[in-house]
Order: C-alpha cells, then sequence, then structure tokens
C-alpha cells in the first residue's frame, strides 16, 4: 500500500539537539535521518510500493509525488528550507486530495506524519482545528478520518515528557481517535539521538514495513515467496472473534479450478506473488537494492537459473485458464492466478476470499470441493462441454421459485387472466390450466384469502355460460368442476381446503364413449 | 453486521383475532375483461383483502426478502395468535423458507369472526415470541461450543414484529408491559437453564393495523428503550398496500438493504418478438454494496423509488454482459439481491437471464473432498521435473499411458496391464534402436548415445514408479516389470571403476527417492541433473580416451569378438591410429590371459620357421622353408 510522509518543516523543527562531542544537530536532521532509514528499508523490501513527501508548515507542498525512485525521495530530504508555523490540519487535507486523486477511495494508504510536536499556535494550530471540530459543515469537514482505508503513524522528534509537559500528546491521540483508531503514536525513548531515533522508526518498520514472506506449496514442489503488499489482519466478527485473523506463512495449494467456474469472485485484497532466492545461510537474499550489488546480483543470478515452482505455476495458470485455490488459514482460502500487466507482462497474483466455509457460495463448501478423478463420472463431462458450478441452493431464492406476491392488484389480475386465457383454450391447455389454479389455489389458502376462491369459481361457472357451441365438450366439464373445486376449497373445512390438495383434471373419454354408441 | 444481532432472530407475531377478518376496505379489481370480449357482460364485483390477509402477505414479503438476501443464519419464528399461541416453525434451518410458512398458514387459515372475542389476545402471541426467543438456535449453538470457555461471548438479540388491531395506546402501553414482564420472568427461567438463553436485547415493533377509511385510534412513536433489554417502537398503519410497504421500509431498515435499480435493460417483447424495449428493475440488497460508491462521491442517487419506498435508489445503466468468461476481473464484493416487484414481467426477466440452468452437485464422499484434493497434488508431485529439458519420459508419448496412472491411489488389473504394456512397448523401441527425445542442450556434441539415451530413460521411469511403489502392491508389480524389462544397469564392478564422486551423487539420489516424502522434490530433478551430467563425464572419458594410452577402458565397452581377427598393425610406422592403440592394448591383454604359442614368439617378421630342428639334423642343406616338409 502506497505511503504518504508528511514533514513538518515549521521553525521549531530547527531546534537544536545538544550531543556531547558532536556538531550540532537540530530535530529536522534527526527527522531526515530516520526518514533515510524508513526509505532505506523501503528500497530493500519494499521497492514496488509508492512513496510520496508532502512537507508542511503553514502551508504545504508536494515535494515528491508517488514514486518508486527512493533515491528521489532521499534527495528532497536534502532538500527542505524552513517555513514558518505548524498547522496541520491543511496539511492533512493535503494529502486527502493527494492520495484521492492518485488512488481513489479503495486503495489503503500509510501516512507518516513527522513532526515535533509543536502542534501551532492560533488558527491552523491543532489546538485550533480540534476545539471547532464539532462545528464542521459538510464543505470544510475535518480531514480524519481519512476518505480511504488508512494509517495514520506519527513520528515524534520528541520524548514522552516532553510531549506530556503540555498537552500535545492528548492532542496527537485525539488525531488517532478521529481517524477510527487506525494508527499509532511514535515518541523516543531516553534522550534525542541519532541511535533512539533509529530504534523508534525500526518500532515502525516492524509495525508497518516488515516483508511478508511464505512459503508456497503445491504437494512436494516448493517455492519460497514474498508476499506483496503484505497481507493485513482480517476481523471476521468483532463480537464473537475479535482476535484478527493473520494469514499462514505455508501458502498451501489445495487444488485447480476453472476460471469460468470461479467467475470473478469478491476479494478482500489483491497481492503480487514474487519468488525470492534464499542464499545458503538461509538468510534471504531480497528481491531489492542492497549496498553490496554484487553479492546481491550474482545471488540473483543464480536464483535465475534455479528452476522456481512459481514460474511453473504462473505459465501453467495463465495456459489452462485457472486458478489455483490455497489455503490461507483455518476455513480460510484465497486463490492464485495469472494477471496480465499488459500485453506482454503477466504477473503471478494472490487475491484472498472473505474468511469462512462458505465464502463463494456457488462453489458451495471449500472442503466439500475435490479431485474430479474421486466423481462417479466426470462432473465436466466427457467432452468438457459442462460444469457442476453454480451449485443450485438448497432452497431456490424466490426470484427463481414463481412465488404469488398479491400485494399490488396488477399481481392477482395477472395470474387470475393466466387462468382465464388457459380456461378458453381447454381442453388444449388442460394442464397449464390445472397448474395455474393450484397455484392460485395455494397461495389464497395461504393468505386466507377465501373471498378471492369464490370469486375465481363464480369467473369460471360465467365462462362455462359464455362457452361458443364450437366448443369441445370437455371445456364445460372442465370448467365446472374446476369452480366446484374452488367453492369447496373456499369454505375452509379441512378435507378440501388442504395446502397439499390439488385439484386434478376431471377424467372424461369423450372418443371412447361416442364411438362405442355409434 | 454482528451475527447474532437483533436480527438473527426475528419473531412475527399476528394476530388472529375474529375483528382480523374484517375486510381491509380497499378493493381489488380481479375480472378483468380481455378485449374483444362479447359485449354485455358485466364483470364481477372486486372483492377486498381482509386485515388477516394484508398482514400475512405483508410478512410473507418480509421474509421473502429476507430469506433471498440472507439465506442463511437470519431466522424468523411465526406465532399466529387468538385463543392460544400457534407457534408455526421453530428456528432449525429446515424450517426457514416460505413454503414451510405458507403450508403453515394455510393450515391455520383465516380468523373465525364468529369465535368468542373475549377468548381472544394478541397477549398469548407476545407471550410464546418471548419463549421462542429464549430458545438458542443451531448457530448459537455452534458458535457457543466453539468457544467453550468463552461461550458467553454468543449473544442473545431478537426482535419481535407484532401485527394486531389495537384498542388504544393504553392498549398499546399494557402489550408492551406483558412484554417486558415476561423477558424478566423467563430470562430468570433461562439462567438456570442449558439451552436456554437469556434475552439480552430485545426489539419490540408493534403495528397497529386498521381498516382504510377508519381513524386510527393508536398514535405511531418512535424506538423508545422501556428497560435496558426491551426497546419498542409503534407504527400505526393503514392495511393493504400501506401495510405492505411498512413492511419493506421495515425489512429494508431491520436488515441494512439499500436499493439499486438497473435501468435501461432491452428485453424482447412478447407481443412482437423482433422488438425490445428496455425496463427497468429495483432490486434490494445489503447496503454495503453501495459504500465504494458512495465513497467515489461520484453518486448516482435519484429521487425516491416508486410506490414510496423511504430510501433512496441507485441507479445503474444495464451494460450486456460480454461472454467471455475466462478472465477474471477484480471485484470487491458480490451481493444476494432480492427484486422489489418479484413477479413482474422485467424482473422475472432479469432474474432468468441471470440464473444459470440447474446444475447438479457432487456427490460428497466420507473423506473430506478437499484433503483428498490435498492428498492427489502430493502423489502428483512426488517426481515432477521443473524443466522440460531435463526430462525424457514426459517427452514421449509413449510413457503416457504410465506416468498418467501410476500416480494413482489405487491401479485396476487393467491400469496395471497397460503399464506392463507401455514398458513391453519401450523395450521393443529399445530394440528397434528408436530415437528419444533427449534434449543436447548445455551438452557437447550429439549428446549422449543411443544406448545411454535409453539407460537414462529407463532411470528416469524407475525413478517415477519407485515414488509410487508404496501406494499399492500393484503398484509394486509395475516396477517388478520395469526392472525385469530395462536394460541391465552396468556392471557393479564397472561402477567402481567410475570413481567416488560419482558414487556420491549415485546413492544420493537413491536416497532421494527412498525419502520422497520428507526431501523436496528438487531432488529429484537433482538426480535428473546427475544422470546427465554422469552422461557428460562418460562422454569427457571417452575423450580422454583419445588423448591418453593409458586411460582406463571405457565401462560399456566390452571387447568385440570380432577384434581378435582384425590384423594386427605394424608398431614402427608413422603416428599410432586409434585403432592400432585399441588393438594392440586388447593384444597385450590377451596376451596376458594363456601362454604365446612358440611358433609366434621366435618368429621374425611375423614368420616362424617349422621344423627348424630338421634343418639343425640335416645340416644347411635345405634353405628355405617348405622343402623339407616336401621331402
Amino acid at each position: 500500500m502506497p505511503t504518504v510522509v508528511v514533514m513538518d518543516v515549521s521553525l521549531s523543527m530547527t531546534r537544536p539537539v545538544s550531543i556531547e562531542g558532536s556538531e550540532e544537530y537540530q530535530r529536522k536532521h534527526l527527522a531526515a535521518h530516520g526518514l533515510t532509514m524508513l526509505f532505506e528499508h523501503m528500497a530493500t523490501n519494499y521497492k514496488l510500493e509508492f512513496t510520496a513527501l508532502v512537507v508542511f508548515s503553514s502551508l504545504w507542498e508536494l515535494m515528491v509525488p508517488f514514486t518508486r525512485d527512493y533515491n528521489t525521495l532521499q534527495e528532497a530530504l536534502s532538500n527542505m528550507d524552513d517555513y514558518d508555523k505548524t498547522c496541520l490540519e491543511s496539511a492533512l487535507v493535503g494529502v486527502c486530495n493527494i492520495v484521492q486523486q492518485e488512488w481513489g477511495g479503495a486503495i489503503p494508504c500509510q501516512v507518516v506524519l513527522v513532526t515535533d510536536g509543536c502542534l501551532g499556535i492560533g488558527r491552523g494550530s491543532l489546538r485550533h482545528s480540534l476545539a471547532t471540530h464539532n462545528q464542521r459543515s459538510e464543505s470544510n469537514r475535518f480531514p480524519l478520518p481519512f476518505p480511504f482505508p488508512s494509517k495514520l503513524y506519527i513520528m515524534c522528534m520528541a520524548n514522552l515528557e516532553e510531549l506530556q509537559s503540555t498537552d500535545s500528546l492528548d492532542c496527537l491521540e485525539r488525531l488517532i481517535d478521529l481517524n477510527n483508531g487506525e494508527g499509532q503514536i511514535f515518541t523516543i525513548d531516553g534522550p534525542l539521538c541519532l541511535k533512539n531515533v533509529q530504534s523508534m522508526f525500526g518500532k515502525l518498520i516492524d509495525l508497518a514495513y516488515t516483508p511478508f514472506h511464505a512459503v508456497l506449496k503445491c504437494g512436494h514442489l516448493t517455492a519460497d515467496v514474498q508476499v506483496f503488499p503484505r497481507p493485513e489482519p482480517f476481523v471476521i466478527d468483532e463480537e464473537i472473534d475479535p482476535i484478527p485473523k493473520v494469514i499462514n506463512t505455508d501458502l498451501e495449494i489445495v487444488g485447480f479450478i476453472d476460471i469460468a467456474d470461479i467467475s470473478s469472485p469478491p476479494v478482500l485484497s489483491r497481492h503480487l506473488v514474487l519468488p525470492i532466492a534464499l542464499n545458503k545461510e538461509g538468510d534471504e537474499v531480497g528481491t531489492g537494492i542492497t549496498d553490496d550489488n554484487e553479492d546481491e546480483n550474482s545471488a540473483n543470478q543464480i536464483a535465475g537459473k534455479i528452476p522456481n515452482f512459481c514460474v511453473l505455476l504462473h505459465g501453467s495458470l495463465k495456459v489452462e485458464g485457472m486458478v489455483a485455490i490455497v489455503q490461507l488459514g483455518p476455513e480460510w482460502h484465497g486463490m492464485l492466478y495469472s494477471q496480465a500487466d499488459s500485453k506482454k507482462k503477466s504477473n503471478l497474483m494472490m487475491s484472498l476470499f472473505e474468511p469462512g466455509p462458505e465464502p463463494l457460495p456457488w462453489l458451495g463448501k471449500m472442503v466439500q470441493l475435490g479431485p474430479i478423478s474421486d466423481a462417479k463420472e466426470n462432473p465436466y463431462g466427457e467432452d468438457d462441454n459442462k460444469s457442476p458450478f453454480p451449485l443450485q441452493p438448497k432452497n431456490k431464492r424466490s426470484y427463481a421459485q414463481n412465488v404469488t406476491v398479491w400485494i399490488k392488484p396488477s399481481g392477482l389480475q395477472t395470474d387470475v387472466q393466466k387462468i382465464l386465457r388457459n380456461a378458453r383454450k381447454l381442453p388444449e391447455k388442460t394442464q397449464t390450466f390445472y397448474k395455474e389454479l393450484n397455484r392460485l389455489r395455494k397461495a389464497a389458502l395461504a393468505f386466507g384469502f377465501l373471498d378471492l376462491l369464490k370469486g375465481v369459481a363464480d369467473m369460471l361457472e360465467r365462462e362455462c355460460t359464455l362457452l361458443p357451441d364450437t366448443a369441445h365438450p370437455d371445456a364445460a366439464f372442465q370448467l365446472t368442476h374446476a369452480a366446484q373445486q374452488l367453492k369447496l376449497a373456499s369454505t375452509g373445512t379441512s378435507e378440501y381446503a388442504g395446502y397439499d390438495h390439488n385439484i386434478t383434471p376431471l377424467q372424461t373419454d369423450f372418443s371412447g364413449s361416442s364411438a362405442e354408441r355409434i | 453486521m454482528k451475527i447474532f444481532s437483533e436480527s438473527h432472530k426475528t419473531v412475527f407475531v399476528v394476530d388472529h383475532c375474529p375483528y382480523m377478518a374484517e375486510s381491509c376496505r380497499q378493493h381489488v379489481e380481479f375480472d378483468m375483461l380481455v378485449k374483444n370480449r362479447t359485449q354485455g357482460i358485466i364483470p364481477l364485483a372486486p372483492i377486498s383483502k381482509s386485515l388477516w390477509t394484508c398482514s400475512v402477505e405483508s410478512s410473507m414479503e418480509y421474509c421473502r426478502i429476507m430469506y433471498d438476501i440472507f439465506p442463511f443464519k437470519k431466522l424468523v419464528n411465526f406465532i399466529v395468535s387468538d385463543s392460544g399461541a400457534h407457534v408455526l416453525n421453530s428456528w432449525t434451518q429446515e424450517d426457514q423458507n416460505l413454503q414451510e410458512l405458507m403450508a403453515a398458514l394455510a393450515a391455520v387459515g383465516p380468523p373465525n369472526p364468529r369465535a368468542d372475542p373475549e377468548c381472544c389476545s394478541i397477549l398469548h402471541g407476545l407471550v410464546a415470541a418471548v419463549e421462542t426467543l429464549c430458545k438458542i438456535t443451531e448457530y448459537q449453538h455452534e458458535a457457543r461450543t466453539l468457544l467453550m470457555e468463552n461461550a458467553e461471548r454468543v449473544g442473545n438479540r431478537g426482535r419481535i414484529i407484532c401485527i394486531t388491531n389495537a384498542k388504544s395506546d393504553s392498549h398499546v402501553r399494557m402489550l408492551e408491559d406483558c412484554v417486558q414482564e415476561t423477558i424478566h420472568e423467563h430470562n430468570k427461567l433461562a439462567a438456570n437453564s442449558d439451552h436456554l438463553m437469556q434475552i439480552q436485547k430485545c426489539e419490540l415493533v408493534l403495528i397497529h393495523t386498521y381498516p382504510v377509511g377508519e381513524d386510527s385510534l393508536v398514535s405511531d412513536r418512535t424506538k423508545k428503550e422501556l428497560s435496558p433489554v426491551l426497546t419498542s417502537e409503534v407504527h400505526s398503519v393503514r392495511a393493504g398496500r400501506h401495510l405492505a410497504t411498512k413492511l419493506n421500509i421495515l425489512v429494508q431498515q431491520h436488515f441494512d438493504l439499500a436499493s439499486t435499480t438497473i435501468t435501461n435493460i432491452p428485453m424482447k417483447e412478447e407481443q412482437h418478438a423482433n422488438t425490445s424495449a428496455n425496463y427497468d428493475v429495483e432490486l434490494l440488497h445489503h447496503k454495503d454494496a453501495h459504500v465504494d460508491f458512495l465513497k467515489s462521491g461520484d453518486n448516482h442517487l435519484s429521487g425516491s423509488s416508486r410506490e414510496g419506498s423511504f430510501k433512496e435508489t441507485i441507479t445503474l445503466k444495464w451494460c450486456t454482459p460480454r461472454t467471455n468468461n475466462i478472465e477474471l476481473h477484480y471485484c470487491t464484493g458480490a451481493y444476494r439481491i432480492s427484486p422489489v416487484d418479484v413477479n413482474s414481467r422485467p424482473s422475472s426477466c432479469l432474474t432468468n437471464f441471470l440464473l444459470n440452468d440447474p446444475r447438479y452437485k457432487i456427490d460428497g464422499s466420507l473423506e473430506i473432498p478437499l484433503e483428498r484434493a490435498k492428498d492427489q497434488l502430493e502423489k502428483h508431485t512426488r517426481y515432477w521435473p521443473m524443466i522440460i529439458s531435463q526430462t525424457t519420459i514426459f517427452n514421449m508419448q509413449a510413457v503416457v499411458p504410465l506416468a498418467s496412472v501410476i500416480v494413482k491411489e489405487s491401479l485396476t488389473e487393467e491400469d496395471v496391464l497397460n503399464c506392463q504394456k507401455t514398458i513391453y512397448n519401450l523395450v521393443d523401441m529399445e530394440r528397434k534402436n528408436d530415437p528419444l527425445p533427449i534434449s543436447t542442450v548445455g551438452t557437447r556434441g550429439k549428446g549422449p548415445k543411443r544406448d545411454e539415451q535409453y539407460r537414462i530413460m529407463w532411470n528416469e521411469l524407475e525413478t517415477l514408479v519407485r515414488a509410487h511403489i508404496n501406494n499399492s502392491e500393484k503398484h509394486q508389480r509395475v516396477l517388478e516389470c520395469l526392472m525385469a524389462c530395462r536394460s541391465k544397469p552396468p556392471e557393479e564392478e564397472e561402477r567402481k571403476k567410475r570413481g567416488r564422486k560419482r558414487e556420491d551423487k549415485e546413492d544420493k539420489s537413491e536416497k532421494a527417492v527412498k525419502d520422497y516424502e520428507q526431501e523436496k522434490s528438487w531432488q529429484d530433478s537433482e538426480r535428473l541433473k546427475g544422470i546427465l551430467e554422469r552422461g557428460k563425464e562418460e562422454l569427457a572419458e571417452a575423450e580422454i580416451i583419445k588423448d591418453s594410452p593409458d586411460s582406463p577402458e571405457p565401462p560399456n565397452k566390452k571387447p568385440l569378438v570380432e577384434m581378435d581377427e582384425t590384423p594386427p598393425v605394424e608398431k614402427s610406422k608413422g603416428p599410432v591410429s586409434l585403432l592400432s592403440l585399441w588393438s594392440n592394448r586388447i593384444n597385450t591383454a590377451n596376451s596376458r590371459k594363456h601362454q604365446e604359442f612358440a611358433g609366434r614368439l621366435n618368429s621374425v617378421n611375423n614368420r616362424a620357421e617349422l621344423y627348424q630342428h630338421l634343418k639343425e639334423e640335416n645340416g644347411m642343406e635345405t634353405t628355405e622353408n617348405g622343402k623339407a616338409s616336401r621331402q
């Protein structure tokens, strides 16, 4: 997920830090030192991620738009001027704009705010912003919570005692609260010095920027991979199951399924699956640039020569038009697939389904999916011309089962007219006539709408009198029979008004009897 | 929404007392005259639904929408109340569908207007509703069992929707008090019971309904907390479609639903099959479906939907899907829907288009199918070369019949037979000296010789079969057949000659086969590489032999019989050819095995003089060989 670094360049950041026996440092130098460490870490472990740098005082400026070029970011750090006072709200509005413009509202984004805990004075100061928080209209709404999924990390170039001596810490905590608790405040442990700044940024890296390494397995085939961006823990149900679920570091492929069968399922998140090389000692060599370029290159060269399961898997999925179902944890699955980047380039990707035994209803329960060879006959047919998916639900939904709804008069009228239309085409339409009649009868009985049964009976009797001379004699018999049965049902007596009872056509045999008479 | 929120359990309590048989006084024309009918027929008088019918069909519509969108975990218990409470179904999932409820309602039938009103009351139903809310559902039970000591985290909340005809506001108060008291009592009971749960939260929704045209005797009241456990709200609604609209609004509120209208859907006209007109269909679904939409700021909110539903609907334009279903699209959410107007023609036209033909389900076996799938992957990957040029057998059509069945858990007699046939076929190929698809990439020259190619192929096939011999006795038989038929492996002696290094490799790869379960499969390909390297080495040895007469014998080439007949070459003349070197060596070797013929030892220029002793005896008379014999 992209990162926006928001750096305080107000005058207070130039306050000196006393370090015995060395040249004078300012807080901004400490900040730059910490950020350098972060950028170096990202260049190594997160080289695919985009990072932007914003500086702010009473105004804000986008120093480096989203980039993967950490050198540019590093250079910008050393080219920062000093400005006037801190005005956090406008900077956060700026962050909102920058992120929404680049990523929209659905991509999660991390915001790293670097400040010294001096929150400005007067209008635009954080105290002022928070004091007026409840008097906002929609047009000047406070930028938090961010209008995109986010984490707000506040890196304070100050230690806890210093922040607690004023209300700074409280104000910053309010900020995190306003972001729905998404984020954390980091302060320097002990005296302000390079070492302690490093350890503070080290904590941030541990929390938010540790790469996710996993072993991808398929039977005996395995590959070491980095899953990028890191899959975040997921909470299924706050009440019953409040512990966030984390995905396994062993990603085991359990089977393969056609793309057409899985058909663009909903996913929680998408990740690149990148093979990584492990050297002899078992340390990971990394996919990024390290200080020791030679070592890394040779390691990568070696890695490039070793057959990798990721390559086999990606190629196979692409060619076969399939996805691999992968087990992420107990009752948690995802899919691996080939995603085309452009016409020529495609990547192995992993998407996470929602945890649960049945994330995709049209596939049924995940544990019930099994090898084709176990089925008595191939569910895909001998010519691969059919598919067992989507599964039909045990109970059909209302729109698939021809339910009767008479809330609107038109619903009732349509049903009555269907009966009438078929009544006029008796005896050809005898089956449909009785089918519609029974449907109406059932609904009327369930709704206790017995007047309707009487009404339809009357209508059928009238139809009987209106039959033309050319009509088949059976028509009159069936109409009279049906009307009589409906009338009986409308009495509500159990003998005739049983819900499961069906009116069956009257048994007549005109051909037989007339032939005998002749 | 939490699993066990108020929406987990909904109890409908519908009044079945005599006054519910009254007409709602909203007429329905049902005898609609069709065009071209005989003149002069007076249509039948319109009919009207009773308060009961209106209540039942509105509650059924509520359930229909709920079941469509939440087929599981959202449960309804239906109770009708007259002189007693009639509980029509249970919380079990099997009871949760419209058919069950409709059948049960038909059995109850409409209220009897001639029954004694004094005996009848909605209170019976309300008491039963509280009772039923204390009963544990299968989902609650499952969650409690799963959480063990944290079982108390499983909530028990519920909602009672009561449709009745109340006499006054104070009558309503009395009903609320009754519910509150009953909850209090039943919670005490439940506290001492294992199969009952205390009600933590109950939402009472009282709907007073009355015939159209009458004045309501009950006033509306928004949700109010009557106790920490009970909240109550009162809706005073005219019967008929007003009641249906109210319940439609409620189902949307209770289940966090939102509406989307798909516009401009082209549909063929029934009358004119060649033309199509555009229709709109309104759907309900969980409102999460709109979250990202609203966040993007690009909301297509249109005015209130038809029939005065309370909420806005988002309009989306229909886009006829391409029939390409081999592409994966990024999808952040999929939501169940329910058409607002389920049996209108456009709705059913749309849903029929979206529903696929009925398909069938895979039979589940006793074992967990997914575990069987994993098991199969394990078997299939026991021997799996990663690089196409590093495998011979998987490049051979002739091996397919064996390779495709050997990975199976068990073999049939026919499978074994096919495997054996495959092996015989390979033997036949070898006899005919058919070429094999062995890659020459990375090797110098033309690659291994034909017999070496076959050796590589047999080794690889053996690796594959050995990886599966523990599957069954029949797998074992395939290996036996293979071992019996394959070209003989090199003699033990000769193997020793190949030196220490190669031995190590051999051991390692053999171990890999034995321990396939623990070892990564790379080692199989490692073994294969080993085989190839060995091939290369041997080739290199052959070259060494050319250069140095002191090299050991090539292991595979036994001296051929014909060699004995090749004419010996003169040792002294010019550069030595390989053949002469060879012959020399052979001769030397052979010579050690027997005592040399005396004549050859004494020969000059390969000519030995016969009968020399005669010459000695007869003095120097005979100078030429042979002459003496004629003597």
